[in-house]
């Protein structure tokens, strides 16, 4: 069974490398709030699998490459929640 | 369910710690099953001897005095930041267990949350 | 009593202005009377703040903090909220002189 990271500050912030770190084989990383700006930012090797969510992708007018990442809504959040053993909010 | 509250962020110089503890205390009132772990910079709440007074706010030190009372299960505190930062015998309050891979550590719970 | 300053909730503004009169005043406006039950949790309270500084959070905390220093018969809910009718922290604090707890509503 997976761990999910709820990973809601920005790649400037020291916890989101912490977060990186600890991304384990099976893990998923969901970003939120400041999380998704690593969307914008060519330089950060993200994770996968990846999910953000589509408001805080919408608020600051990212156009994320679905490659990269899928953009999900809070029912599938919810949904995320609930399949992983355990959830570590960053 | 088992939450790990994780502080890494030092005390008095912004209000996300208070809120950290806030949320501790909280689910301990409603006997949910709730531990602290101190990492980084955020072993500096575990000082022995802090005074707040000139500062006008309150000493967490003796906030954190009240953790066991109210039901909190355990203080864990990451053993090379109490390194790092000089914290040991004599120096580190009591009660306090350290580790050593906080990996490992933050598996054992259900629901790790970094607050602030 | 004319000099003590309250905020809008009856909570001393200067912790400094408590005395046993006062706290029989603030009592009296929740029609209680205080007897040795209530001066007991009284003392506890001061002392639980002089040691922590900070009042108990919430009434469950109230009672979890009483049972530990005062025992089963006096830590449960029904005991203090005989003595402190209402939400027990909050009178019982706002009686002791002491701030308003933080989670209480």
């Amino acid at each position: 069974m997976h761990t999910l990271h709820i990973v809601s500050k920005s790649p400037g912030h020291p916890r989101f490398l912490e977060c990186l770190s600890m991304v384990d084989t099976n893990d998923v990383v969901l970003l939120t709030g400041n999380g998704v700006v690593a969307l914008a930012d060519s330089s950060i090797e993200v994770p996968s699998p990846l999910y953000a969510l589509e408001g805080d992708i919408q608020a600051r007018a990212l156009t994320p490459d679905s490659a990269r990442c899928q953009v999900i809504g809070f029912d599938d959040m919810v949904a995320l929640t609930i399949q992983s053993q355990r959830v570590i909010s960053w | 369910m088992h939450t790990l509250i994780v502080i890494d962020r030092p005390p008095y110089g912004s209000w996300s710690g208070r809120e950290s503890l806030d949320m501790a205390f909280s689910l301990a009132a409603f006997d949910q099953p709730v531990s602290l772990l101190f990492v980084g910079e955020g072993v500096l709440w575990l000082s022995q001897r802090q005074d707040a007074s000139a500062i006008a706010q309150k000493s967490v030190e003796r906030n954190l005095k009240a953790a066991a009372i109210f039901g909190i299960e355990a203080l864990m505190a990451d053993q090379s930041a109490c390194q790092r930062f000089g914290l040991g015998d004599g120096t580190l309050i009591d009660g306090v267990e350290t580790v050593t891979d906080l990996r490992v550590t933050m598996r054992r719970y259900d629901h790790v949350v970094f607050p602030g | 009593m004319a000099t003590v300053v309250r905020n809008t909730e009856g909570f001393l503004e200067n912790a400094a202005d408590w005395t046993e009169e006062v706290a029989r005043i603030i009592a009296a406006e929740e029609q209680i009377e205080l007897d040795e039950k209530h001066w007991e949790s009284i003392e506890f309270l001061r002392f639980f703040y002089k040691e922590h500084e900070m009042s108990p959070p919430s009434n469950r905390l109230f009672v979890k903090a009483v049972k530990e220093a005062l025992g089963e018969d006096k830590g449960n809910s029904i005991y203090l909220m005989q003595l402190f009718p209402g939400t027990p922290a909050k009178t019982a604090c706002r009686i002791a002189g002491l701030p308003r707890p933080t989670n209480c509503l």
